[in-house]
């Protein structure tokens, strides 16, 4: 009987690794053949085979040296730049994306009600109808075309963004609090030193998706930033390399430029998924 | 139907039950929906009645100060030895005075017409032109709203202030004492800490969302189109012209007839790539999660990475290897050892349709596993202890603990992304550009979804009006579906049943 | 730069010695251009370089010249080289700044209608821009026109002359810049002879023998427009609510004759005929996956790099409709700079556009960019002359329709009627079916119905 029962089990397991392998081989394909083509040092878009026959770290030098073509690209400037407001608005996003879901799920007050159904409503516009708005009113305020601008940009809609989080605070028990309060904590604390140690995993969550938005967006951020290109980031900066005139020369660059992107944001998740395992055991003291 | 004769369905019928009855369920749901609307209107009058009726009342009976503070803010708290209140009331009104004579009057008063001075050219020296800038209506517009919102803002202000120099008479009256800064402080920390977090977000919303958004609803009802682009010609108020071209099969019927089979893909589109991406993301979740599979960390980074390439740069890598002379027409030739060439985005509707959806997982289901992993794990660990000790199969336990307690946390996050997929901009237009192209839509192609085709109407023919119009629909279908799903989910109803 | 500079000097000596005899026939005192008024004593222009008296108080040490022109990555370096010259040209002024940004022509538009107060004063930008830069109002018209206008190709000027929108006059708003912004045959000439070149069924045929494939971005309007121009479909600009496309009448029979030869010959060479993003064909010619395709003016280099020695290039082939060989005629642009209207600077921005739109300045283009002029002058020149993809260019210019007054409904129905003709369940030979697309792309162009 418990030999049937582990029998059954190790079917199992076996069925889901084969189905993991198979799903992440998928998974992965279309970024290990960008990898691959990043390294490319033989034609232009496409060749028509699957591994590049010539390998050369060509790509990357030029993208960093502004070298192989005549197009005005400064890489190394819009990585940093955009490094510097993902941090920023990444930080700022975050806070406010827990400071709003706690007071939704934990404080009870006035309104609280009419203020998440009008958060959730909020982001359902069409964003990009409104850019031209909030382009003007960053230039009222004499923010346009530089890095603060963005920053505020990236982090201003964050609250919205409360559901997720608001519905992880829902779990965690409430005797926790209540035995907090009688000995004597303020909501204040309560929100700082016990659910936020507890909230790891959608804190990861949060910070992971907020780091990513500034190195994605190449819509808005272009609207703001205009001309100036030493302001741009590197998404409107791979975007100005896949525009006709400069597609066949800067392809191979463009996709050096898209695994550098992709660099510190990995970085960032396999340091993040420490967290993740803390978040575990914490959710195991709880219980 | 009993409870008994309920448990004794299959869980077929019951699933055809639940969903006989949340579809019986939706007129209700649309009739109190509008009720509530109304019942929130009448209330918001009846509060402006009495807020007047308190304004004359508190006035008769205000000692000077508080009758001061009517013209002056914070003349009251400041008499009453509550300083910094009264300060930042005075200054408040300042502030506002300054905005509105130095900047915000010049644009609010040409709010009616939104502008009636033409550019137009002269010539230095009768040769060299040069523009002399008119009325800007796009500008008006959107300072006169930011004027207004500030203007309702600061009127806000007034009413607390005079309440407060009130409530403050009332209280030197009675032999009590204004609080001290510090108790106000550490009250905010405590009592009503709800306004110390909230704050911060709601004013950046405020002027970088609802501001656009109000502005973005206001030019649904003007002519701001290819004809009328500021800054060289004006725009004005047309009224419901716009919304009225949408529904008119006799004038416009391409663009009515587009509207209609657009909405229709957007709403599939939108069911599809959600229960898509929401159905495996947790079922790979649950796979990576499941206790006594090893490399956790490695099958998470696996799938994970696919979202540390920028969405836009996959997605134009996604088109290239899906052309007809890309990696997976490649791929399927050298499997096959013939030459394949499939058109999967460009040919047929059907197929371009499909590839998309599937492509959309790929993008998708990785954040889907990563907030499902972080829940999971959340799971307190004995709800599954007494599960075991009662001699739960590994099923039951799914569906009576892992499922209710997924959807529990998760509903507001498929209502989110169902909204989300609606507007999923990206996907469709990176990944096809509207395409298969058909000459039965007006500028919108088979694969186009609502906000694409709104794109293509801003971007190709300036056709903001128009553009806005469509907008104003999409957001009220989706602010109200999701409304009424949210609050009648189970999430809403009972917050606390797994705390 | 010596050399410039002689050119440069030649230039400001010829401009001064007319003015200085202006006076002769005793009636060219007239302001250039426009009727507004008799400017006092402006003087006459001619060559790139003008008159001083232009510049008004501008330049002067209380107003120092602060200018931002836009110029596309490629020429830069050779623009700021050719302010560098121009600001030698006027050494009496006083120039604080003139900064050279770089910006790709095809989105100049989309910038200048976002913020034209922060955009450049002096912008290089395609012919289909000018409508909406026209429309919103943020581009000046042109100071100097019938100088202009002496030096420039007809088309050029005609193409860059629009309806005021308030005063409903006809206006020159651009200085044209060059005449090349289309697209022409690019082959390999290892795998396609100049004779076959000639003939559509003589490319295909010569690629399907060298198993190579033939490129052409048929899902795309700007190129897809082809077909139905070849089957006498032409536009005439726009009707007078200045939003349809006005189309020349046309034998509706003759034209769906052609696009069935088209659908044939698509058919029969399935395999051979790719309809894919141009980008693809200097990739296909560098792995020798490509013998021939249809690309722009933007693409040469790379064609050419790609290719090397096997470089080829001419106008577009005919294509063979009963017994008669019929040119494809395609859709042709112009690039134009314009001034900006809200400009603080609004006479030296002039001058300054005048001066780079100039003889001087699109010789040099034509010699270091390989850009085809727009001024009548250089187009004589050897360089030009010389230049196999500019001599392909310009006859195919000769057959074709400008790229101005194009409504912004024009592009999809003609992109779609591509994609319907070279698709696989397309049948040649049913007339009724094609009339049908026809009609259908024409009234959706026009948006009726």
């Amino acid at each position: 009987m418990i030999k049937s029962y582990k029998f059954r089990r190790h079917l199992a397991n076996g069925f889901i690794y084969l189905f993991l392998i198979v799903m992440g081989i998928i998974w992965i394909s279309p970024f290990v053949y960008l990898v691959m083509h990043s390294f490319r040092g033989e034609g232009m878009i496409t060749v028509p085979y699957l591994v590049p026959h010539e390998w050369t770290l060509q790509n990357y030098i030029d993208l960093f040296t502004g070298a192989g073509g005549n197009a005005q690209l400064n890489f190394p400037r819009w990585f940093l730049n955009t490094f510097v407001v993902a941090c920023f608005s990444c930080v700022i996003s975050t806070v406010s994306v827990l400071m709003v879901s706690y007071a939704f799920s934990r404080l009870r007050f006035k309104a609280r009600k009419k203020f998440m159904n009008v958060g959730m409503i909020l982001g359902m516009f069409p964003g990009f109808m409104t850019m031209i708005a909030i382009y003007y009113l960053l230039k009222a305020m004499g923010l346009t075309q530089n890095l603060v601008a963005l920053v505020i940009c990236y982090s201003c809609g964050a609250g919205l963004g409360f559901q997720i989080s608001k519905g992880f605070f829902d779990t965690i028990p409430r005797a926790l609090d209540e035995a907090a309060t009688i000995d004597g904590a303020t909501k204040n604390q309560i929100f700082w030193r016990i659910i936020l140690p507890m909230s790891k995993p959608i804190v990861v969550y949060t910070v992971l998706t907020s780091f990513i938005g500034p190195w994605t967006d190449f819509i808005l951020a272009k609207i703001i930033m205009g001309d100036k290109r030493e302001n741009y980031t590197v998404a409107i900066g791979l975007q100005l390399m896949q525009q006709l005139e400069f597609k066949n020369t800067y392809y191979k660059q463009f996709l050096a430029g898209s695994v550098v992107v992709a660099v510190p944001i990995t970085l960032l998740f396999l340091k993040m998924q420490k967290y993740y395992v803390e978040g575990v055991t914490a959710g195991g003291v709880k219980g | 139907m009993t409870f008994v004769e309920y448990k004794q369905l299959n869980p077929f019928q019951r699933f055809a039950y639940n969903f006989k009855k949340f579809i019986l369920n939706i007129p209700h749901a649309v009739v109190s929906f509008f009720k509530a609307i109304g019942r929130a209107i009448v209330k918001f009058f009846t509060g402006v009645g009495k807020g007047f009726a308190n304004y004359g009342k508190t006035f008769v009976k205000g000692d000077w100060a508080t009758k001061l503070s009517y013209l002056i803010f914070g003349v009251g708290d400041l008499h009453k030895g509550k300083y910094y209140k009264g300060i930042l009331f005075f200054l408040s009104e300042v502030l506002y005075i300054l905005y509105m004579v130095f900047f915000g009057w010049n644009y609010l008063k040409d709010f009616g017409t939104l502008g009636v001075v033409k550019a137009h050219t002269e010539y230095i020296n009768g040769v060299i032109p040069q523009t002399v800038p008119g009325d800007n209506s796009m500008l008006i517009l959107l300072y006169s709203v930011l004027s207004i919102v500030i203007t309702v803002v600061v009127f806000a202000i007034y009413i607390a202030n005079i309440k407060d120099a009130y409530k403050h008479q009332i209280m030197i009256a009675n032999g009590e004492k204004p609080t001290t800064l510090k108790a106000d402080v550490k009250d905010f920390l405590d009592g009503k800490y709800h306004i110390t977090l909230l704050s911060f977000p709601v004013l950046m919303i405020g002027i970088f969302n609802i501001l656009p958004l109000i502005f973005m609803i206001l030019i649904a009802f003007t002519n701001y189109d290819m004809q009328h682009l500021p800054p060289g010609t004006l725009f004005t108020w047309v009224g419901f012209d716009n919304l009225a071209s949408l529904f008119n099969v006799v004038d416009s019927a391409r663009r009515a007839k587009t509207f209609i089979e657009l909405t229709e893909w957007t709403l599939i589109w939108a069911v599809a790539a959600t229960f898509s991406n929401y159905i495996l993301g947790m079922i790979f979740a649950l796979m990576i999660n499941k206790k006594g599979i090893k490399f956790k960390a490695l099958w998470r980074t696996l799938f994970v990475i696919t979202i540390a390439v920028p969405q836009f740069v996959s997605l134009l890598l996604m088109n290239q290897m899906l052309q007809t002379n890309g990696a997976i027409n490649i791929l399927l030739s050298n499997i096959t050892g013939s030459n394949v060439e499939i058109q999967f985005l460009n040919d047929s509707a059907f197929l371009a349709r499909m590839t998309v959806i599937i492509v959309n997982c790929w993008v998708g289901i990785p954040y889907t596993i990563l907030s499902m992993s972080g829940i999971l794990m959340n799971i307190p660990e004995d709800l599954y202890e007494s599960a075991r000790i009662d001699g739960a199969s590994p099923v039951k336990t799914f569906t009576k603990i892992t499922l209710p307690y997924m959807l529990f946390v998760t509903t507001p996050q498929l209502i989110t992304q169902f909204v989300g997929n609606i507007n999923n901009f990206n996907v469709i237009f990176l990944l096809t550009g509207g395409g298969p192209s058909t000459h039965e839509y007006y500028q919108a192609g088979q694969t186009d979804i609502l906000v694409t085709w709104l794109f293509n109407l801003t971007m190709n023919s300036q056709d903001y009006g128009l553009a806005a119009a469509i907008g104003i629909l999409v957001f009220i279908v989706c602010a109200t579906l999701s409304l009424i799903v949210y609050n009648s989910s189970k999430s809403m109803k009972d917050e606390e049943a797994f705390s | 730069m010596k050399k410039i500079i002689a050119i440069l000097l030649a230039g400001m000596m010829t401009a001064t010695a007319l003015v200085g005899c202006g006076g002769g026939d005793g009636s060219s005192k007239a302001p250039e251009g426009s009727g507004e008024g008799s400017g006092g004593g402006a003087a006459k222009v001619e060559g790139s370089i003008v008159d001083e008296s232009y510049f008004g108080d501008e330049g002067t040490d209380a107003k120092p010249i602060t200018l931002k022109v836009w110029a596309p990555d490629a020429a830069v370096s050779l623009v700021k080289e050719q302010i560098e010259a121009f600001k030698k040209a006027y050494p009496n002024k006083k120039f604080k700044e003139i900064s050279v940004v770089a910006q790709g022509e095809s989105d100049a538009a989309t910038q200048m209608l976002n913020d034209a107060t922060v955009a450049a004063d002096v912008f290089s930008f395609p012919s289909d821009q000018l409508n909406k830069l026209v429309d919103a109002g943020v581009i000046a018209e042109v100071a100097f026109k019938d100088a202009v206008a002496a030096a420039n190709s007809k088309d050029t000027i005609k193409a860059g002359t629009l309806k005021n929108p308030q005063t409903k006059e006809d206006t020159l708003y651009a200085y044209p810049e060059t005449n090349d912004n289309g697209y022409y045959l690019v082959y390999d000439n290892t795998v396609v002879s100049e004779d076959q070149a000639k003939t559509l069924e003589g490319v295909l045929e010569a690629c399907k023998a060298a198993d190579k494939k033939f490129i052409m971005n048929a899902g795309d309007g700007f190129y897809a427009c082809t077909f139905a121009f070849t089957a006498g479909v032409k536009i005439d600009g726009l009707e007078d609510d200045g939003l349809t496309q006005k189309f020349v009448d046309y034998n509706e029979d003759e034209a769906v004759k052609t696009l069935q030869a088209f659908a044939q010959l698509i058919k029969d060479y399935k395999g051979t005929f790719q309809s894919l993003d141009v980008a693809n064909i200097a990739s296909g010619f560098t792995n020798g996956k490509t013998g021939a395709g249809i690309d722009g003016s933007w693409d040469t280099a790379s064609n050419q790099k790609a290719l090397g020695d096997k470089f080829g290039a001419a106008k577009l082939p005919t294509i063979k409709v009963g017994d008669e060989e019929k040119q494809l005629i395609s859709m042709h642009g112009y690039k134009y700079l314009g001034v900006n209207g809200s400009s603080k600077f609004p006479a030296t921005a002039q001058i300054l556009a005048h001066y780079l739109a100039g003889e001087e300045c699109q010789l040099q283009r034509a010699e270091k960019l390989g850009w085809g002029p727009s001024n009548t002058k250089v187009q004589e020149n050897k360089v030009v002359t010389d230049s196999i993809v500019l001599n392909a260019i310009k006859e195919q210019s000769e057959n074709s329709c400008a790229q101005v007054n194009i409504a912004s409904t024009f592009w999809n129905p003609m992109g779609n009627l591509g994609n319907k003709l070279i698709a696989d369940d397309c049948n040649p030979s049913d007339a009724a079916a094609i009339k049908k697309l026809l009609q259908d792309t024409i009234a959706n162009v026009r948006d009726e119905g």
